[in-house]
């Protein structure tokens, strides 16, 4: 219990810092572009790959509940609703919590074991503006945009195999993806994806930085980076259904 | 006084590391912190320079407070200061004129240029030159540690901090080394503190020598004195005589 209370406050306390050091952007800014790359354009394989076979397992779950009951273009409503606001936005969170929550997380952590976190304030840098702020922002910006991409194979595959294999036409999955749409649900899928960009992103940090301990102590802030960053997805996830549907 | 420490404890856990340990240095002296490992040694740079807070006591430098300093001045203090890692602690995703070069970003006005007339000159010094484009994993142990030190001296800081500087060195290497370091205090006029286990380095180097035992200085004088203490403590390790230094404790 005061071991999660400390966590929270060290935190909460590289949050504030991390606030305060916005304005040091000649150190910042320059990393920016890089890490925009890494974490994000690097990122979107596999987002894509994931939302490829969510699309056609919900079209196909679809089409096997609806047979006989429900008219079929209501395949296109559920792929298209449940995509959008749900499965796009946290499926890829929790895919970039393993990959990106984890790469920062061992990187910062190697950086502290080995000293390099100290070199950078012996050489007068302040690691959050260096380490941090770049990261985090990255994520903000890039988990969005993957995000994009993602709701948009998703609903592709879904609608690619509904042509394929579920004997539904195109004008019917059309009919069913519209029936339901609302574009303020493309809305709550950004700022969810915003906010998991953010965490992710954060926890990795804050989880690198408090590595010690050598190897064993890189492994275990990895651990923790993806364990934490996801539970934290999947709280937030409950958490803007509750605040903004 | 250029840097003073006054009554500094630092524990870890159980460990109780420094125990109101109090050392002054003057301006454009090199001073050698001799011990035992795990003593305190490496724990009293990083106060210094305000990587490790101390539970308790002060390290003023030039009249300031370290640990009183807001983190803008802190950072302005640092960029006086080079610091020589025992494990060069190179940033590994840089290359060596990179790492040579960090520093000196830091620095207003200064153009790239400069920069890369600046690297080329510390690397040479260190028998370095032409490594620029290497990244720390091409090279070995000792130019790792040598590339570090060309990362310290780079912005010509007022203050130098070795930590074990010439550990794992070969023999002309650590001769090159304690040359430069004396250099750097003769033509520069740098302040050192310099951590070592390597005698022959210490008496080469230093102004005057501290000894830390058991977390507080043992012994400080010039390399004449500690040669000539009848310390059993401090003899028993110059000497590398653990028998002396068992006598006492029993």
């Amino acid at each position: 219990m005061l071991a999660g209370v400390s966590t929270v406050g060290k935190g909460g306390h590289l949050a504030v810092r991390a606030v305060g050091t916005l304005k040091q952007v000649d150190i910042w800014g320059p990393r920016l572009v890089p890490l925009l790359a890494s974490i994000g354009v690097a990122s979107i394989p596999i987002a894509l790959f994931i939302l490829t076979f969510t699309g056609m397992v919900l079209a196909i779950q679809a089409s096997y509940t609806f047979t006989g009951t429900v008219p079929k273009y209501f395949v296109g409503a559920l792929v298209g609703k449940t995509v959008i606001l749900e499965l796009g936005p946290v499926l890829t969170a929790l895919a970039l919590a393993g990959r990106v929550g984890a790469s920062i997380a061992s990187e910062l952590g190697t950086m502290r074991v080995t000293e390099q976190i100290d070199a950078l304030e012996a050489l007068a840098y302040d690691p959050v503006a260096y380490l941090v702020v770049p990261r985090v922002l990255a994520g903000m910006f890039m988990f969005p945009v993957i995000t994009v991409f993602s709701l948009v194979v998703g609903v592709a595959a879904g609608w690619i195999t509904s042509l394929a294999m579920l004997d539904i036409t195109t004008p019917e999955f059309v009919k069913g993806l519209k029936l339901f749409f609302d574009t303020y649900d493309v809305q709550f899928a950004l700022i969810k994806a915003w906010s998991f960009g953010l965490v992710v992103t954060g926890v990795g940090c804050f989880y690198g930085f408090q590595a010690s301990g050598g190897a064993e102590g890189v492994g275990h802030a990895t651990t923790r980076a993806v364990v934490v960053g996801s539970m934290i997805i999947l709280v937030l996830d409950a958490f803007w259904a509750a605040v903004l549907l | 006084m250029s840097i003073e420490i006054r009554g500094i404890h630092k524990s870890f856990g159980e460990d109780h590391i420094l125990r109101g340990f109090s050392l002054a240095v003057q301006e454009g002296e090199t001073l050698s912190i001799i011990g035992p490992s795990g003593v305190g040694k490496s724990v009293t740079l990083k106060t210094i320079i305000g990587l490790i807070t101390p539970d308790s006591g002060e390290v003023w430098v030039d009249g300031k407070s370290v640990h009183a300093l807001l983190l803008p001045e802190l950072f302005e203090f640092r960029r006086k200061v080079g610091y020589v890692f025992q494990f060069a602690a190179l940033f590994d995703s840089m290359s060596v004129g990179e790492n040579v070069a960090m520093g000196l970003r830091r620095i207003e006005g200064i153009t790239e240029g400069e920069i890369q007339k600046r690297v080329s000159y510390c690397l040479n010094i260190v028998d370095l030159g032409g490594t620029e484009e290497r990244l720390p994993s091409e090279l070995s142990g000792g130019m790792r540690k040598r590339a570090g030190l060309a990362r310290a001296i780079a912005t010509r800081p007022k203050y130098l901090l070795y930590d074990e500087p010439t550990t794992g060195l070969d023999p002309v290497t650590t001769t090159t080394i304690d040359g430069l370091i004396n250099r750097m205090s003769e033509e520069l006029g740098v302040t050192a503190i310099v951590v070592t286990h390597n005698m022959a380095s210490a008496y080469e180097i230093s102004d005057r020598i501290a000894m830390l035992h058991e977390g507080s200085i043992r012994f400080v004088g010039t390399p004449d004195d500690i040669r000539a203490t009848d310390d059993p403590v401090v003899k028993g390790f110059v000497e590398g005589r653990p028998e002396l230094s068992r006598e006492v404790s029993l």
